[in-house]
């Protein structure tokens, strides 16, 4: 990560990995505030979450990175007690599928602590919690639940899509948000290199566009903003379709308005999610359009996500369980220039060399 | 611990060290074929445990309703002995176990009397429980036994369970595969109690523990229990002391991050193991060279035969993708 640190780019750019930029934030948060601790199973080990968090109990101590025994929902519940007398706790679960464990605590007690005792206390603290895709990680090891959280008022959710999302969004939350805060990481974007632009192009808490354009609105959630961006990049090339990209960025708290805006624009609408659409993040974008303007489609939105089943291990399975930059590009084109658009698509299934690579650690 | 001192019957010993043969020999084909990137699927390997879930599954002659974690190959095999199954299940084909949508952590044979495999930690404690009560509602005659590591042991299920099972006195059988660690981190740095196995008794339960790294002390500590287990109308708790050889996931070893000792683990145990033991042992009941190499080699051909087997079977189509996510015939 320091080598790619040192890398000459333009002023003031850098390339940064997303477990770089995680470390970069742990490191911060742990440096800057001296309430500020983290717990988790393997926080301090030499696996350090993927990379997010090695060195840091050697540099801070044992008081302030600590591992601890598999007891997801106790262990949430000493966080939210050490937050409400003013530490400032980070807990992580290496898959978003052990933070069920937890839920009690949670949606029963974090999210609705300050509501409950009419602002008498509050909550504010941090629970990573990581996605697994490929592999075979299989029907507990692949969830990702922010739709799930997002319902509960009290909780706020988010999902950083690159580094300079990580790096733009931990300080802020760390630093200033006063409630619970779930982000949901994406294990396949652990080892991704991206840029780290310059400060005045930060990456706000809430929604932005990752890529203008104005013949379709692309609105993404985490690893398929990075999917959507690379299919907006065919169409440009293959087809001259102009493929705007919102990364949807916080679940909890998006700009709406922002979406809206886009998609007047356009009048066409894919959504791209690392869930299952079923009651999800897609149905919530087209909730908010339709409140706004049942007419603001031109034709019906294409929506991406997980099949609606579990997650099976076979690859032939696997690889049909998950958008393809191919059912990508198609949703793009066939929003833009109808079913028959008959331009080729990308014949790869999935986005990055990195996901084809992709065997653990796990 | 010895219950019964009486000698096990030749044949016993024989059928205990081919039930380990099998469990081992099958992970060492895992090791010598992942590579290939056929079996895509994260491996969380028996070896060096299966000693437990051999000697406990023999004990229980097949009335046994197994529960198990994601480190389940040596419970799967020792309790099914079906090395078509569990192959075909790894390398993601419809004949598998799950017909492939399963997986490593997620074996299951119920008609073998393997009733699942859990990925979640301790996931599997309870449900076990459940089926125990069943069983005795039912007057089945069959035993819930579940297979968990000292991790589990942190998790408030596990606690819950234990205190359940004896309050409605369930001959449920916790089996402990106690290899000291959670990952990487050891059982000191994770529970309060300087012995599980005496922690454990605040139940009313019966708590027996077992360091002998030895497959036939396992088996007749296994056979008392569970027959104690019944005529008291109650739980046994069964802390087996054991080592994983290789990484907690993954087919390598993992002394390189230095969080055990590899002296010392090949001293305590690896020295000691189970398989070699018994091996030595059936040498000492006047059984060949040959005749062991036999037996060896016939499950040797066995196994190879599943492999080749299981990378040819036919993959799941994606008319599979939706089929038993609601109640419809999977």
């Amino acid at each position: 990560m320091t080598m790619a640190a040192a890398k000459p780019l333009a002023q003031s750019s850098r390339v940064l990995s997303y477990a770089g930029a995680l470390l970069e934030t742990m490191d911060g948060a742990l440096r800057d505030h001296p309430n500020a601790f983290i717990m988790g199973q393997g926080v301090d080990d030499f696996k350090g979450i993927f990379g997010s968090t090695t060195g840091l109990a050697e540099k801070y101590g044992a008081k302030r990175v600590f591992d601890v025994p598999l007891m997801e929902e106790g262990m949430t519940g000493v966080a939210i007690g050490a937050a409400l007398v003013g530490d400032y706790p980070i807990t992580t679960h290496i898959r978003a599928d052990f933070s069920f464990l937890a839920m009690n605590q949670i949606i029963n007690m974090a999210a609705k602590y300050s509501y409950m005792f009419g602002g008498l206390m509050r909550c504010p603290m941090l629970i990573r919690i990581v996605v697994g895709r490929s592999w075979g990680q299989g029907a507990q090891h692949s969830q990702s639940p922010q739709a799930t959280f997002a319902h509960y008022p009290g909780l706020t959710v988010v999902m950083p899509s690159s580094s300079q999302a990580v790096l733009d969004m931990y300080p802020a939350i760390i630093n200033r948000h006063p409630g619970p805060v779930i982000s949901i990481e994406h294990r396949l974007l652990y080892n991704l290199d991206f840029t780290i632009s310059p400060a005045d192009k930060r990456v706000p808490l809430t929604s932005y566009v990752a890529r203008e354009g104005s013949d379709v609105t692309v609105v993404a959630t985490s690893v398929m903003v990075l999917e959507a961006l690379r299919a907006a990049q065919y169409v440009q090339d293959r087809a001259g379709v102009s493929a705007e990209v919102i990364d949807l960025n916080s679940i909890s708290h998006p700009d709406w308005e922002l979406v809206a805006a886009s998609v007047r624009k356009t009048r066409r609408l894919v959504t791209a999610d690392t869930s299952w659409l079923e009651y999800g993040v897609g149905g919530e974008v087209c909730r908010q359009l339709m409140m706004r303007d049942p007419g603001l489609l031109r034709q019906p939105p294409a929506m991406l996500g997980m099949a609606p089943a579990p997650c099976p291990t076979a690859k032939s399975l696997e690889d049909i369980y998950y958008p393809s930059q191919h059912d990508t590009v198609d949703a793009i084109l066939t929003q833009a220039k109808g079913k028959n658009h008959g331009i080729d698509l990308p014949v790869e299934r999935s986005m990055t060399e990195g996901y084809k690579r992709f065997r653990g650690p796990f | 611990m010895t219950l019964d001192p009486e000698p096990l019957p030749k044949t016993t010993s024989i059928q205990l060290f081919k039930s380990l043969f099998l469990a081992r020999r099958s992970e060492e084909y895992i090791v010598k074929h992942y590579p290939e990137n056929l079996m895509r699927t994260p491996m969380h390997m028996s070896m060096g445990q299966e000693f437990v879930s051999v000697g406990v599954c023999a004990a229980l002659e097949g009335k046994a309703d197994v529960f198990a974690s994601y480190r389940s190959h040596a419970a799967f095999l020792a309790q099914t002995h079906d090395t078509d199954l569990f192959f075909s299940e790894l390398y993601g084909r419809s004949s598998g176990t799950g017909e492939g949508k399963g997986g490593s952590m997620h074996l299951a044979s119920p008609g073998q009397g393997h009733i699942l495999s859990s990925g979640v930690v301790a996931t599997q404690i309870p449900v076990a429980v459940g089926a125990g009560f069943a069983n005795m509602r039912l007057g089945t005659g069959r035993t819930a036994v579940v297979f968990f590591g000292d991790g589990a042991a942190d998790a408030g299920v596990f606690w819950e369970s234990l205190n359940v099972a004896a309050l409605y006195r369930l001959p449920v059988m916790f089996v402990c595969e106690d290899n000291g660690y959670a990952v990487d981190t050891p059982r000191e740095a994770r529970q309060v109690p300087a012995s599980l196995t005496e922690a454990v008794k605040a139940f009313v339960c019966d708590s027996y523990e077992d360091d002998s790294g030895d497959v036939e002390s396992v088996y007749r500590l296994a056979r008392g229990a569970v027959e104690k287990a019944h005529r008291e109308r109650r739980p046994a708790f069964l802390n087996v002391k054991c080592c994983r050889y290789l990484e907690h996931v993954g087919t390598g070893d993992d002394w390189h991050w230095g969080y055990r000792d590899k002296a010392a683990v090949e001293r305590e145990w690896i020295s000691r193991d189970a398989l070699l033991q018994q091996r030595v042992r059936l040498a000492s009941l006047q059984m060949s060279e040959s005749a062991i190499v036999a037996v060896e080699d016939e499950i040797d051909r066995a196994i190879r035969a599943s492999v080749a087997k299981a990378s040819q079977a036919p993959i799941p189509g994606p008319e599979r993708l939706y089929a038993g996510v609601f109640h419809e015939k999977a």
